[in-house]
């Protein structure tokens, strides 16, 4: 039997979709299998320069702004804040602010004594600090640190803007 | 007869709609995805820090991100990285590209690259605060601390 062929229309054009249809395909299944939606997370933004002693502001020298001070730093009057951690679980047993030494530092009840204590600080408008050393047992757990951060990131200076300049060190043994 | 038979059950579906909807489902996974997601370490258990902000730089700020486990080895692509080598390339590279943009770089001043740390809630302060001193020696000055938002995110 003599197979008949439909006839199609010169002008009419058939487009073989399945070939593209198997491309879009793969390319879906890779998106799908590569894709992470990304977490929930935010950040503290901070100027971390090396930690530098506390001095005070020369003759003739304002504190911090002072165009001819080539080392912005120098001539910042510094605020301590003493960790102590427990060694084993590294939860922060005591809070110091002051002084750089354990018997130094004024002791601080807890993680809202020390929020008060620091509003306390920065409210006052003759308030000279501008930058934060945070001296840290080498124990201490990062969330417990990031608390304290917390803390301080949250208090404004005299001049409005909120305290970024922090630094971190190791807690001086005795 | 046969050859009539068989061109009565062919099928030839209309594939034009599906197609459509796979576009359609390509260009959202598109638009969505994130590809600097790859240098996260997802297993990593964030601090819980209720005033982090979302990260907003305008993708005009260089972010170098460092993941840091709980016994605070720096962790690039799952593989645990010797931290000081690693920082060394890293400055090295920031500097010869802040060198091509007008804004030119002198050595010992310090980058223009955000060092973002994405450390495990446990590790301890002192492996942290290595890090970060070895970010510090190598002119980094300009930091991000990671943390989750809220307990569930």
């Amino acid at each position: 039997m003599r197979r008949r062929r439909k006839r199609h229309n010169p002008s009419e054009v058939e487009l073989n979709l399945a070939a593209m249809l198997d491309m879009a395909f793969q390319l879906l299944t890779f998106f799908i299998l590569t894709f992470r939606p990304p977490p929930l997370e935010g950040q503290i933004s901070l100027r971390l320069p090396p930690p530098q002693p506390i001095s005070g502001s020369k003759t003739g020298q304002q504190l911090g702004d002072d165009q001819n001070n080539t080392n912005p730093l120098k001539n910042l009057d510094t605020l301590t804040i003493s960790v102590f951690a427990d060694p084993k679980t590294g939860e922060v047993v005591s809070l110091g602010v002051g002084g750089p030494s354990q018997s130094e530092a004024q002791p601080i009840g807890g993680l809202a004594a020390l929020e008060g204590r620091l509003k306390e600080l920065f409210a006052d408008p003759g308030n000279p600090f501008e930058q934060v050393i945070i001296q840290v047992s080498e124990s201490c757990r990062y969330d417990e640190l990031m608390k304290i951060v917390d803390i301080c990131t949250r208090q404004k200076l005299p001049n409005g803007k909120p305290l970024s300049k922090l630094s971190f060190v190791d807690l001086p043994s005795g | 007869m046969a050859g009539k038979l068989s061109q009565q059950i062919k099928a030839e579906p209309n594939l034009t709609p599906i197609l459509d909807m796979v576009f359609q489902l390509i260009t959202f996974f598109m638009l969505v995805i994130n590809f600097k997601s790859a240098e996260i370490d997802f297993s990593l258990k964030l601090p819980v820090v209720g005033s982090a902000r979302p990260v907003d730089s305008g993708g005009h700020i260089g972010l170098l991100v460092l993941n840091i486990d709980s016994k605070g080895n720096l962790r690039t692509s799952r593989s645990v990285t010797d931290i000081d080598n690693f920082l060394k390339i890293q400055a090295q590279a920031t500097m010869l590209a802040a060198r091509l943009t007008p804004d030119d770089l002198e050595h010992g001043i310090e980058l223009p690259t955000t060092v973002v740390i994405r450390a495990d809630r446990d590790t301890p302060f002192g492996k942290v605060n290595r890090v970060i001193k070895a970010c510090q020696d190598n002119g980094f000055r300009s930091f991000a601390l990671k943390a989750r938002v809220n307990k569930d995110g």
